[in-house]
This record gives structure tokens, C-alpha cells and sequence, in this order.
């Protein structure tokens, strides 16, 4: 068929679909590089100005496209990931409008605005994503409303407000509909395919520890996890989240070799009864898991690793929970294995020799381990302070920083200690995760922050096993607990600003366990509730047929039910009186003129015959004689109507 | 190829035209109820189903549990405008359909009276017949007076057939469209012979019109046409205006008007019919008793609009040669 060309579009039309692409794209705008955002919104008002009058040259719109992908791809290094995805999907929601032209334009800009929005919800699923994204979807749809206006020239029918609160309307009805479909739609178990990666890592702990490296991250307060005790919660000062042990040292950073998630978890006897809690992990895009010093078990879809790490089998990608026991340790792998331990002393060669000249000093004045660990942390104590602004540490870095700078923060700490402690002959790694939290008064539940990072070191001695030592705490301990310290009293230190931050924080915790967290287990145990257990997707889906059925009737009545402009209220009040007359067999028969009815019925009445005949001559004056009557009049007939009552019988 | 395809699509379209209410031409008031009522999604309709589709089955495959919330609740809002848009044409009543004859060429103005059975405001719905459309929207339950302008070809009658109001409110997702066949058929008069020789007051000659020019006052002055004799000139009234105007006279006389097919044996079948037809306007704006001679019948002589009507609606009806 050949095809029409389609309609142009009015100026007015085009800035509303402008409109609604904007507020589509700002969920992503939020989402991507700042200077990114700037630049795409930048290039894309200046493309607009200039394709306002007439259209672009296609050379240059070509060109700006060309630019704009080569501009997104350098942000994310050239690499593809989810967020890459987003960005030039927001690239080209940006520049779409330089060719805003036709009604057809306007359509296909209107369904990228829509797209876009899913695609923020692939980077971010909080709920300040959601709060913009449903008024933009409905500025989108309103945006339609008006095209299809547009199309058959009738732009003038209705307003744009009106447009919007018929959207807001349809929204309102829809609303339950959408609900049952998001409890009730059978979800996947598991997914069809994998969640494609980020380009861009996210801030967190990294699976490499060098001296130097946190400075990010120990200044970033986004939430690292939240965490709910079941029952008693260990003492503040032994929350420890263990992340990953680190055993291979290459003279400057440390890192988790593989084969501890090849072995069965080492040995621990528990010093007392196990803590339950529930971790709510947000996405790291990595395969870590953390628990609190020393887990017992590993929950599903993960392995607990020989030195007692945890690792999720995929990548964490969406909010996690799982839950967890953990329990001190009386004693943690008692026996080493040769080959454990050979890794554990392993030190790279012609790395610090003063440190290592150190230690031998230290071994041969003594052969208790414990003493040289003592000894250690009393030459921290002594010796070392604790900064934030730590110089940068040269090749030899242990030694740069044991002997000449002596001052640092946790990664310095543990890395240089744990060297010492091999160096010495002593069984040691270095293990990284966070430390504390701040507890939530008002969800009564814990927030760990990125903030939180924190590395320690755990040395084996005899008999005893594995021990946790940390070296920051010989320096500073308050600065470890700073943040449980200052945290007792709330980010803001107990003001107004710190509870609302509390519970800004609660609702977004809330917000994880219902929303985010709703997955097929959760729909399972939804419909258990309504008495069928174990419901298979056919269960579901006949759940989900008659609830949908069920609401679409409740709707369509709603939609059914008139809403023109309203009666005459004279009118309305004049058939409330004749059916006050109908309640006693006075029924006024269609046809009949109002006189008549009322000269009918008038003798029938042994009380108010007078008042009927003269009520309803009023009404017949009013209605048909005097169209003009005054407002005053008018409403003291529509009071007397209402206000009328049967007081008698009818006489047949 | 593309018109094998084009014909293909036109025999569908009139077959699934067959199938569509009403089958037949029905008697008005006609109000639309459900069976009558047809919804399909348009283009963009499909475009946006499809693209909810994608962003559902992606949201469910990743569990991503805002993007389903969003994407349910766009579902269920495209979905309630389906039944929106589908109650937009629910109730509404045709109450009559007329139209004033007109001269072939000329525009029919079809005049239709439509209210709605349930008070429910729906806007932009678009009236068609063929390529002539309107747009109109039916606020309440009230009347609403709707002209539809048909263009006119040929005379004699005009049968619209099926006019088809439909709406794609209130998103333009889909198309809800109803059919109405009301039992019209417009008269279209012949187009009027644009510079037709005066009125054949007697078939005589000039000594007549003389006595008849003397006899009688001059009722008002028209243009020129070809074929009027130069003493009906008005010269001076010419002078004044720059152009050429004519005297004519109003007919006193007891004469009767004779306009009569067989004298116009040497024009063409099409153009004795304009000939007439204007001569049947001419005699009747100069308030004539005129007869109207036409193969096999005879109207008149009368005057007045009804014979007027009658002879138009006469030549109108002629066989087409």
C-alpha cells in the first residue's frame, strides 16, 4: 500500500512531546556521568534551537550522531556493559528530537521516552527512580493523548491539563490491575538469560588491597548493606563483616587466590551460641559476599571457601538478601596444612629487606609467636598515628611506611603487619570487608556504608588457629569504632536532620524488602497464605486470570457510569417528588404532561391533594413558562420538591 | 505487483465489509452498541504493545521489580484505553440525516443530528463518507448538529452508503469504528449552464419581444450574456458599472414560459439538461407560471418553489445518456 505521508507537527504538539522526552530521560540523566549528562543535554539543546525552524541537514545529524556514540563509548572506555547500553540509549533519546517533524517522529520519540525509563531501572531500582519515572510516563502518555488529538485536527477539543488528569485518571484505575499482574504474574525462577554487566565499576570493596587505595571509598556514605539480627546481636566491638581473604602479596597490593574456593571450609569450633541475622546486599556487580566473623554455613547460591569467604555463584547484580549465621571462634583451623601454611609465609623476594631484618631480630629474641604478635601491635601503639592523608608509599612499601612515614590508615595497617608477622615465620593474611554499622532506631536494623571498609589482618598461632588481629585498632581504636561512636547519636548527631535521614533511610530499607525483594519464593508464599501451597506457575496464572478478570469488571463499571454534565437539579427534584407519589400507587405514567398527573392524582389524596396541585404547578410555571425565573425563586420550588413528604394515605 | 497486492487488499476490505454491521440500509434513530462496534489497534498501538512486551519479558527475566510495577501498570492503562476508546462510541445515537439538494459540482451539505444515550464527554470523533470527513465531539447527552460536505459529480441521486464515525481517543493506541447506513439518498440537481442564452420567452420573433419589451417595466438589471439582443442593453447603467448589463423585464404576462426539450434538439443530451435547468431557475427567480416540456412528460405550467423543485428533480432524473 503506499503509504500517506504522515501529518506535520504543530509547534505546541512538538514542545509537549519535547516535555514529556525530558522528564523520560532525566531518571537516566540522574544515573549516568554527571558530565556526560551536562554534555549530551547541552549538545541536544543546541541541536533542538537549531532544528526548530526548519530540519537539519542530514550530514550533520549524522554527524552529531556519530559524535555522541563516539562520546558515550570514550566515557565508558570502550567497553560494553548495561550502562553503556543506557547511555546511548539516552543519547539517542536526546538527539531524536533534532528530526521532530511528523506526527510519526513524535510517535517513535514518544516510545523511546518510554524505553528509557526501563532502562533506568536496569542501573537504578530505587524508589526516587520510580517517583520520576511514573509522572513522566504519564506525561508520555498524555503526549499521546495529544497526538492522537492532533491527527484528526481536533487539538482545540481539549486542554492539556484536562489531557493530564484523564491520564491520572486511567492511571488510578489501572493501578490495581498493575499490582495484581506485579504479585500475581507467574515470575521466572530463574532467568532466561543473564543481566549484562556495568562498563563502569561500582564504588566497593575491590578484590585488590594496596596501601593507598580506599581513599574513594573510605569517604563514600552509600549504603554497602543493611542487616537485621534475629535475636541477640553480638557486641559492637566484635562486628567484623568479613569479606575476602587476601593471601598473595606482590610486594605492593594483595589479592584472593582461587583455590580456597576449591576446599572445604577449614575447621572452626564456635566460642559461643550462633547470631542469626539477614543480610540485604545492594548490587556490586561482584561475586563477594560479607558475613560477620566467622560464618557458619553458606546461604544458597553461594560457597563458603576454605578460609571462610564467602562467594556468591553469580555476580551480584540486584539487591540480595540471604541469611546467615555466625559465631566467634574458640578455635579456627587448629591444624594447619603444610601447604596452607607455605602459602600463608609466602613473601616475594627482594621486597623490604628492613622489615624482614626486623622480624628475624624479633624471632630470634624470642620463639613465642604470641609475644612477637604483642610486640608488633606495641610498636603501633607506640610509635604510629592514624591519618586519612597517608603519603604515597614508594617500592618498598612496608618499609617506607614501618620506618620513615609511620602514619596511615587500616590498608597501611594490615598490609605492612601482616608482612612483619610472615616475615617473622608466622602464619598471616590480610582480611578486607567492613567494619560496625549504624543502627537504625527507627527500622531497628543496621547500615553498614561503604564508608565502613575496613582491612585487618588474622595470624595462625598454635593450638589456638586463626586470630583476628587488628593493627588499626593498637593505633586508634576509636578511629575503627568512629563511626559506631558518632553513629549512636545518628549522622546528624541526633537532630532533626539525623532522624530524617534515619527515616529516609528506613523507607528505603522498606522499600528493598518489598518491593525489591519480591521474587517467585516471595509470590509462593504469598498464595500459601490464600491456602494453596506450593503453587506451580499454572496455579499462578489462573490467580493472576481471575484477579485480572475480576478487576477489569470493577473498572469497566467504573468507566460505564455516566459523566456528562449533570441534570437539571429541578428536574431531579421534581422525579424524586413523583416518585415519592410512585411509593404510594401514585406512579405518573410516561406520557402523562405534569398538570394532568397532578389533576389525577390531586383527589385521590385526602391531605395534601392541594399541595400536590400546587407544587406542581410551580414546577410546570418553572419549567416550561418561565425560563428566566430567578435563580432564588428557582431553588426555593427545587427545596420545597425535596422537602416534600407523604403524610396521608391514598384513599383507593 | 504492488497493484495485485493493492487489489487483493481492496477485495478483502469489501469482504470483511460484508461481514460488518449493519448489513443493510436501517431506519433512523440508530444508536451503536456493542455489536456494532469494532476496536483495532493502530500502528502506533502495536508499536507501543510490542515495546511494553519487550520491557515486561526483560523486567521479569531480570526480577528487576520497579520496571515491572512501571510496565504493568502501562499495560493496564493501554489496556483500560482500549475499552476507553470503545465506550467513546458506545451510545451514541443518530438521530435523523438530511440534506438541501444542491446543483452537481457543487458541495452536499449532509446534516446530522447526533446525541449519545449515556452522558459521557467524547471528544475527537471523526465522521467519514467516503474522502469527506469531519471531526466533532459530543460533550454530554445533548444534540449535537454534525455537517458532513459531500462533493458532487453527476446528477440524480446521490447514496452515500455507510458512514463511518470513529475515534482513536483517548491515546490513539487503538481505532474504534462503527458503521451507520442510514436510508439516504441526496438529490443532486444538473449543474446550471454557466452562460445559457436568455429565457425562450415566446418562440417568435423580434416584433413580439418589442411589444412585449414596451408593455412591460424593467425589473432589474443582469450581466450580459451572449445571444441578447443590443436594445436590452442598458447603455447607461453599462457606463456607469463597466460592464455590460441587460434589462430584464418581469413577466406580466398570461403567456406561459414554455421550456421544451425538443427545441434543443442540436445541443448534446447533457447540455439540454443544463440548459434547461438554468432556464427552470431563470423562469423561476423572474416569478414565472412555466412548463417544463421533457420526453414522455409535461410539469406545469405552474410556478412557485415546489414546481420549481419538480422540474429539477425531473431533469435531475433523466436517464444518463
Amino acid at each position: 500500500m503506499a503509504r500517506t505521508p504522515s501529518p506535520a507537527l504543530d509547534r505546541r504538539s512538538r514542545t509537549w512531546c519535547l516535555a514529556a522526552a525530558f522528564a523520560c530521560a532525566l531518571p537516566l540523566l540522574l544515573l549516568v556521568p554527571h558530565w556526560l549528562a551536562a554534555t549530551l543535554l547541552a549538545a541536544s539543546g543546541i541541536g533542538i534551537a537549531l532544528a526548530w525552524k526548519r530540519p537539519a541537514p542530514s550530514a550533520l545529524r549524522f554527524l552529531l550522531t556519530f559524535a555522541l556514540v563516539g562520546l558515550v563509548f570514550s566515557a565508558y572506555s570502550f567497553r560494553l556493559g548495561r550502562d553503556t547500553a543506557s547511555s546511548l540509549l539516552l543519547a539517542m533519546l536526546m538527539f531524536k528530537p533534532i528530526e521532530l517533524n511528523t506526527l510519526r517522529d513524535a510517535r517513535s520519540l514518544v516510545g523511546f521516552s518510554l524505553f528509557a525509563l526501563f532502562a533506568a531501572f536496569l542501573l537504578d531500582q530505587g524508589p526516587l527512580t520510580l517517583a520520576l519515572a511514573l509522572p513522566a510516563a504519564g506525561f508520555a502518555f498524555a503526549s499521546c493523548a495529544r497526538l492522537a488529538d492532533a491527527e484528526v485536527g481536533a487539538i482545540g477539543l481539549a486542554t492539556n491539563w484536562k489531557r493530564i488528569a484523564a491520564i491520572g485518571g486511567l492511571f488510578a484505575l489501572a493501578a490495581p490491575l498493575a499490582l495484581a499482574g506485579f504479585w500475581l504474574f507467574p515470575r521466572l525462577g530463574s532467568p532466561l538469560w543473564g543481566v549484562p554487566d556495568v562498563a563502569r565499576a561500582k564504588v566497593g570493596i575491590s578484590d585488590r588491597m594496596a596501601p593507598g587505595d580506599w581513599i574513594d571509598l573510605l569517604s563514600d556514605d552509600t549504603p554497602a548493606f543493611r542487616v537485621r539480627f534475629d535475636g541477640p546481636m553480638p557486641p559492637q566491638d566484635s562486628l567484623y563483616w568479613r569479606g575476602l581473604v587476601m593471601w598473595n602479596f606482590d610486594g605492593r597490593g594483595w589479592t584472593q587466590p582461587a583455590w580456597p574456593l576449591g576446599m572445604r571450609p577449614a575447621a572452626q569450633v564456635p566460642a559461643s551460641r550462633p547470631v542469626r541475622y539477614e543480610v540485604t546486599l545492594e548490587p556490586t556487580d561482584r561475586h563477594y559476599l560479607f558475613a560477620l566473623d566467622l560464618p557458619q554455613d553458606a546461604p544458597e547460591g553461594a560457597i563458603l571457601a576454605q578460609d571462610l569467604s564467602l562467594a556468591a555463584q553469580e555476580s551480584v547484580k540486584s539487591l540480595l538478601t540471604y541469611t546467615m549465621r555466625s559465631a566467634a571462634p574458640a578455635r579456627f583451623e587448629p591444624d594447619l596444612a603444610p601447604g596452607v601454611r607455605a602459602v600463608a609465609l609466602r613473601l616475594p623476594p627482594g621486597f623490604n629487606p628492613r622489615t624482614i631484618a626486623l622480624a628475624q631480630r624479633w624471632r630470634s629474641e624470642t620463639n613465642d609467636d604470641a609475644a612477637i604478635v604483642r610486640r608488633a601491635l606495641a610498636m603501633y601503639h607506640e610509635k604510629f598515628s592514624y591519618s586519612l592523608a597517608a603519603p604515597p608509599l614508594g617500592r618498598d612499601s612496608v618499609d617506607e611506611f614501618l620506618f620513615d612515614t609511620k602514619i596511615g590508615y587500616c590498608e597501611h595497617f594490615s598490609s605492612s603487619f601482616t608482612f612483619l608477622m610472615r616475615a617473622a615465620g608466622i602464619p598471616a593474611r590480610v582480611v578486607t570487608g567492613y567494619v560496625g554499622g549504624y543502627r537504625n532506631t527507627i527500622g531497628d536494623y543496621w547500615l553498614v556504608r561503604q564508608s565502613d571498609a575496613h582491612a585487618w589482618s588474622e595470624v595462625w598461632l598454635p593450638g589456638r588457629g586463626w586470630m583476628r588481629v587488628d593493627p588499626t585498632a593498637a593505633v586508634a581504636p576509636e578511629r575503627v569504632f568512629r563511626r559506631a561512636a558518632d553513629n549512636a547519636a545518628g549522622p546528624g548527631g541526633g537532630t532533626t536532620l539525623g532522624k530524617l535521614l534515619d527515616v529516609g533511610d528506613w523507607i528505603r530499607h522498606g522499600w528493598n524488602d518489598f518491593v525489591l525483594g519480591f521474587n517467585s519464593v516471595r509470590q509462593q508464599s504469598l498464595l500459601s497464605a490464600f491456602g494453596v501451597h506450593n503453587p506451580d506457575s499454572g496455579d499462578l496464572a489462573i490467580a493472576f486470570g481471575v484477579a485480572t478478570g475480576l478487576l477489569l469488571a470493577i473498572v469497566g463499571l467504573f468507566q460505564l457510569r455516566d459523566r456528562g454534565p449533570r441534570r437539571d437539579p429541578l428536574l431531579r427534584a421534581w422525579s424524586r417528588f413523583t416518585g415519592r407519589l410512585a411509593r404510594v400507587h401514585l406512579r405518573k405514567l410516561p406520557h402523562e404532561p405534569a398538570l394532568a398527573y397532578a389533576r389525577r392524582v390531586a383527589p385521590l389524596l385526602s391531605l395534601q391533594g392541594e399541595d400536590v396541585l400546587a407544587l406542581s404547578q410551580r414546577f410546570v410555571s418553572a419549567r416550561y413558562a418561565r425560563p428566566d425565573m430567578d435563580d432564588q425563586a428557582r431553588s426555593a420550588l427545587i427545596k420545597a420538591l425535596r422537602a416534600f413528604r407523604i403524610r396521608d394515605r391514598a384513599r383507593s | 505487483m504492488i497493484s495485485a497486492a493493492q487489489g487483493f487488499a481492496a477485495t478483502w476490505r469489501r469482504r470483511a465489509l460484508g461481514f460488518t454491521r449493519p448489513r443493510r440500509v436501517e431506519a433512523l434513530p440508530v444508536a451503536l452498541d456493542r455489536r456494532r462496534i469494532y476496536v483495532l489497534p493502530t500502528r502506533f498501538g502495536l508499536f507501543i504493545a510490542a515495546l511494553l512486551g519487550t520491557m515486561l519479558v526483560g523486567a521479569l527475566n531480570y526480577n528487576n521489580n520497579p520496571a515491572l510495577l512501571l510496565g504493568f501498570l502501562l499495560a493496564a492503562t493501554a489496556q483500560l484505553s482500549l475499552h476507553a476508546t470503545h465506550l467513546a462510541l458506545s451510545g451514541i445515537r443518530l438521530r435523523d440525516a438530511r440534506a438541501v439538494p444542491v446543483y452537481a459540482g457543487d458541495d452536499s451539505i449532509l446534516e446530522l443530528r447526533f446525541d449519545a444515550l449515556r452522558a459521557r464527554p467524547r471528544p475527537g470523533l471523526v465522521l467519514a463518507c467516503g474522502a469527506a470527513r469531519t471531526v466533532f465531539s459530543l460533550p454530554g447527552a445533548d444534540d449535537v448538529q454534525v455537517e458532513l460536505s459531500l462533493a458532487t459529480t453527476r446528477r440524480g441521486w446521490l447514496l452515500p452508503g455507510r458512514l463511518t464515525l470513529s475515534t482513536t481517543q483517548p491515546l490513539g493506541l487503538a481505532r474504534a469504528w462503527s458503521y451507520f447506513w442510514p436510508d439516504l439518498r441526496l438529490l443532486v440537481y444538473p449543474a446550471l449552464e454557466i452562460h445559457a442564452p436568455p429565457l425562450p420567452t415566446h418562440e417568435g420573433t423580434g416584433d413580439r419581444m418589442r411589444v412585449r419589451a414596451q408593455g412591460e417595466e424593467p425589473h432589474h438589471l443582469r450581466d450580459y450574456r451572449v445571444g441578447d439582443p443590443p436594445r436590452q442593453v442598458a447603455w447607461k447603467a453599462s457606463a456607469r458599472t463597466g460592464k455590460l448589463l441587460v434589462r430584464e423585464y418581469e413577466a406580466h404576462s398570461d403567456r406561459d414560459i414554455r421550456l421544451d426539450w425538443n427545441t434543443l434538439a442540436s445541443l448534446p443530451y447533457e447540455a439540454r439538461i443544463s440548459r434547461l435547468a438554468r432556464w427552470v431557475v431563470e423562469a423561476d427567480r423572474a416569478n414565472a407560471r412555466y412548463a417544463l416540456v421533457l420526453p414522455g412528460q409535461l410539469l406545469g405550467p405552474a410556478q412557485g418553489h415546489a414546481h420549481r423543485h419538480a422540474c429539477l428533480q425531473a431533469l435531475a432524473l433523466l436517464p444518463h445518456g
